[in-house]
């Protein structure tokens, strides 16, 4: 099953998740102004909520990850060694 | 703990402030150095060859014959090799020297310079311009990186005291907003605003104020203190992971698309006036094929079209 998570430190609130989200995954916390993961279930794992967070707050863990053919492998690749 | 973990560094292209970034570790430089031994430090130690160590710490990019050289002595003195900074990384600021020749350099600074009067372009006892402004990876293999304008000291450390005591280094794909403290709301601001116009809010976000801000699109190596002060962020610590390695990801298309859905700006009209300061907003990391490269990354085009209005009199 796919895992999402808002690192809730990170949220700053903007509700961009919620807008985006086809599957209405997210709620939104009024008293403390974050989103938050109400429908984990739902999850499709599309990760539109991760590229447009603001924050980089959002995470999914066992999705399928579709590679892109025009992605440039050796610079993707030197990413992993970023400190 | 048995012997000390030799330590090499070596600035090349660059202000120095990373050096600085190493030494703002204050007291805490002391756990570091108690495991690890300095031997070549332009700052610390004066010793004019590279001797052997494990882990050798290069700032800054390559800008000429001299850094060249450098960089190529540390990597046969080093095991491994960080590139520390965003010079180094990403080619930094001096990167954005890529957008004009050597001789339109020269000319500005030695001989038709506004400030000062000279009129003689150095060239004895001075290492000779390189072409372009190259980032380290591109003349040797690097092991690690970690951008920042300097790496925040607690980066560095974390990074650091993980490779003496042969730990992974905590590491996080997280923008400058994930440490920001304003909030992120929508509202009805309807044109993009220069930073000296208006006093922002303290605790709403540059970006729902009609601010452009990098912080989305900007990797946190700093822990955000400019815009925790403030002043929005220009991108010093390079761009985030996504829009590195994805092509249909960009600086100025993923602010648009934030800022269209915070405010009733139009995303093309923030595109439009990324493109025409893409000499600033660009300037940390255009010089790395994973930004420069790209194929909608078009800064000679836009400064042309920027330029050509601006001699006609129009709005830049």
């Amino acid at each position: 099953m796919i895992g999402i998570a808002i690192h809730e430190e990170s949220c700053r609130g903007c509700s961009m998740c919620i807008d985006v989200c086809p599957t209405f995954v997210f709620g939104m916390d009024e008293t403390a102004g974050k989103a938050s993961v109400k429908e984990a279930a739902d999850c499709v794992g599309c990760l539109s909520c991760a590229y447009l967070c603001p924050s980089g707050a959002i995470t999914h863990t066992d999705y399928h990850a579709v590679m892109n053919f025009y992605r440039d492998l050796d610079f993707s690749q030197r990413v992993a060694r970023f400190l | 703990m048995s012997a000390k973990i030799a330590i090499n560094t070596e600035w090349l292209s660059v202000c120095g402030g990373c050096h600085v970034g190493i030494v703002d570790l204050h007291e805490k430089i002391l756990d570091v150095l108690g495991a690890a031994e300095i031997r070549h430090c332009p700052v610390l130690t004066d010793i004019k060859g590279y001797p052997e160590a494990d882990v050798g710490i290069i700032t800054g990019a390559i800008r000429n014959e001299h850094d060249r050289h450098a960089a190529e002595a540390m990597r046969k003195a080093c095991k491994l090799v960080i590139g520390l900074g965003t010079c180094a990384v990403y080619g930094g600021l001096p990167g954005a020297g890529m957008v004009h020749t050597r001789e339109e350099i020269f000319d500005t600074v030695y001989l038709h310079n506004r400030t000062t009067k000279t009129d003689i372009i150095p060239s004895d006892g001075v290492s000779p311009l390189e072409k372009m402004v190259t980032p380290l990876d591109e003349v040797i293999d690097v092991d690690l990186y970690l951008p920042g304008c300097p790496p925040a000291s607690s980066f560095i450390f974390d990074g650091l005291l993980a490779l003496v005591e042969g730990k992974t280094p905590r590491t996080s794909d997280e923008s400058v907003c994930g440490r920001c403290r304003r909030k992120m709301t929508k509202t009805d601001v309807d044109r993009i605003k220069q930073t000296y116009e208006d006093l922002p809010d303290p605790d709403i976000c540059f970006l729902s104020q009609g601010y452009i801000c990098l912080g989305s699109v900007t990797l946190d190596r700093c822990l955000s203190p400019c815009t925790r002060m403030g002043v929005t962020c220009t991108g010093c610590a390079g761009p985030t992971l996504q829009v590195l390695t994805e092509p249909n990801r960009d600086i100025r298309t993923e602010v648009g698309e934030r800022m269209a859905r915070l405010t009733k700006i139009e995303k093309d009209t923030v595109i439009r006036a990324i493109e025409r300061g893409a000499k600033t907003h660009y300037a940390y990391a255009m010089a790395t094929k994973m930004i420069g490269g790209k194929p909608t990354f078009l800064i000679n085009q836009w400064i042309a079209e920027t330029e050509t209005v601006g001699a006609e009199g129009g709005a830049a």
